[in-house]
């Protein structure tokens, strides 16, 4: 997998074990807690992505939206968001989403439990 | 006289702030004068009744853009003007002070007026109506001091009062003057439902009644109902609808209704347009009216396209709207007045469901959605296509709504 870069999750205690790749098929969002933070974990374009699991808008779970390819929608007022980098694509949301290391080792899926 | 390359945009709210930033982003250069008779930075509505009243919130996090942000768009905008007069000849508009603005296209974008009530003792204080800030903060520093409330109107307004009064603690009654509140928009079964919701929260709900009457030495003290029930309180919140803002006239500028307008979002005027609350529009080739965000959001960014490139964008949105009651989160997308039968997906007891409300050709027309955000877009892509669905598969949860079998209607048939 080009995004693990040779880490290995396991041995690596800055990731958390989120699902297993088969769980994540094409589109599909998850959702997981790292302390306080909500992330939601989605697979676009064959890779694997987290960002934010709270719309930066108001209050609502982005797993509850739509992933399509790589545009993330809020399923309470619609924004748009790009689910590899986090920004913007369309409002109403104006701040973008933080972004969280996602990476596929070992048939699991991990993301990293610092932000960035 | 006629200003070129100025476009002036009535009412600094919800759809008035999106058109504006809307010509910038489409690349318009000419000036931007947007005016509004409130004197606050313009401010978002929803949280009024919902975070504003339980949260620690300040004006500032309700406002619905950083000030800075007119500036750098070169957006004028101009507070404290209340404009009443146009004159589509000369093309200018004319503010209560005398002041006058020219403008090449003026859109009308000011909102919904609050239908009032008059009511014996309406002048004591602790009686409010919600549209404005102003009103929001003279309601929020009152609660502080306040143990029991009589809400009027079991509306969407009325109910989330409720919901955020009763989270401060405070002691909620609301007296609605039919026996099954917004049956008409979303059926008798969503209303009792709604109604349980309220029960269970601990709010107590008269209906089929009316206060005709309030008590008190300067501030209420208790509300008479027709009925001859009297209800203790120290506050009342009236939430009884809305009607179209449409004060700014012209004989030629048809307003019945509200201002009537094409898919365009063009008026009965040439160079005057209308967003949001305040229009009559063609939903699928029926005029109708909708007093919600995400309409007035999208209306404005389309109809100020159409400003710029005249009839190149037509609105064909589906109506949304969403509202936060008691920890649940209710969301309604489509129109419909009448349908030929509902369809239930979930249960209606664990406040979880979706329901649906078809034509007699089985195409969903509209959905009623109870905690079930993951809902929200499929149903809303689903009453946008309008295919001919099958009801059972649809009522069926371990079908997911995505699977559901729709086909196309045939034309011949
Ligand atoms: C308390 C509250 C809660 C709500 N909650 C929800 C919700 O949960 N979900 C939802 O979908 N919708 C909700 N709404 C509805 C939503 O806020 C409105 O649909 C939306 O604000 C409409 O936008 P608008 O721009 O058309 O009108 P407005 O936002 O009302 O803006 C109109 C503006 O025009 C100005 N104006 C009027 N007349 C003049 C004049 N003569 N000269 C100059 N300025 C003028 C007004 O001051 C106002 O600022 C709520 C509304 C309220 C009041
Ligand atoms: S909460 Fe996500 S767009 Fe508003």
């Amino acid at each position: 997998m080009p995004q693990s870069e040779g880490i290995d999750p396991v041995l690596n205690d800055a990731y958390m074990y989120v699902c297993s790749s088969s769980e994540l098929e094409e589109d599909d969002l998850f959702e997981c807690e790292i302390g306080t933070e909500t992330i939601v974990v989605g697979r676009g374009e064959a890779n694997v992505y987290a960002v934010q699991g709270i719309c930066s808008h108001a209050h609502a779970e982005l797993v509850d939206g739509e992933l399509d390819g790589t545009c993330l929608t809020c399923p309470l007022h619609f924004a748009c968001f790009d689910i590899r980098d986090g920004s913007v694509l369309e409002g109403p949301a104006e701040a973008p989403l933080q972004v969280y290391k996602a990476i596929e080792a070992d048939g699991s899926v991990w993301v990293s439990k610092e932000r960035g | 006289m006629a200003a070129e390359n100025t476009m002036v945009i009535a009412g600094a709210g919800i759809a008035g702030v999106h058109a504006a930033e809307s010509l910038r982003a489409e690349g318009y250069q000419g000036r931007v004068v947007l005016m509004d008779r409130d004197r606050q930075m313009p401010y978002d509505r929803p949280p009024l009744s919902k975070e504003w009243l339980t949260d620690d919130t300040d004006e500032a996090s309700m406002l619905l853009r950083d000030p800075e942000i007119y500036g750098k768009l070169d957006i004028e905008l101009k507070l404290g003007v209340e404009v009443n007069d146009i004159d589509p000849v000369r093309k200018t508009i004319t503010a209560k002070d005398g002041s006058s603005y020219d403008w090449e296209k003026l859109l009308l974008a000011t909102g919904s007026k609050l239908r009032t009530l008059s009511i014996a003792g309406d002048d004591l204080q602790g009686i409010f109506y919600l549209r404005r800030m102003a009103d929001a903060v003279a309601m929020k520093q009152h609660m502080q001091h306040v143990n029991e409330v009589v809400i009027i109107g079991a509306g969407f307004i009325g109910a989330e009062l409720a919901s955020s009064l009763r989270k401060l603690g405070i002691d909620v009654t609301i007296v609605e003057r039919s026996s099954y509140p917004m049956e008409a928009v979303v059926g008798r079964d969503i209303s009792a439902s709604l109604l349980n919701l309220h029960d269970r929260h601990g709010v107590n709900v008269i209906l089929n009644d009316s206060v005709v009457q309030f008590n008190g030495e300067s501030t209420v003290e208790e509300a008479i109902t027709a009925e001859g029930r009297r209800l203790p309180c120290q506050a009342v919140m009236i939430g009884v609808g809305a009607t179209p803002n449409t004060v700014v006239s012209h004989p030629q500028l048809e307003a019945e209704g509200g201002y009537a307008v094409n898919e365009f979002g063009e008026t009965s005027i040439p160079d005057i347009y209308a967003a949001g609350d305040c229009t009559l529009w063609p939903y699928r080739g029926t005029p109708i009216r909708v007093e919600h965000w995400d309409h007035a959001v999208n209306h404005a960014r389309t109809v100020a396209q159409n400003m710029l490139q005249p009839r190149s964008t037509p609105y064909t949105y589906t109506p949304y709207f969403w509202s936060d009651q008691h920890g649940s989160r209710f969301q309604y997308f489509g129109h419909a007045k009448q349908w030929s039968k509902t369809v239930l997906r979930g249960s209606l007891e664990s406040h979880a469901f979706t329901n649906f409300y078809l034509d007699d050709q089985n195409r969903v027309q509209a959905a009623f959605i109870a905690n079930q955000p993951k809902n929200a877009l499929p149903v809303r892509r689903m009453i946008k296509q309008q295919k001919v669905i099958d009801p059972e598969a649809l009522a069926d949860e371990t079908i997911a709504l995505k699977k559901v079998p729709q086909k196309s209607v045939m034309n011949n048939t």
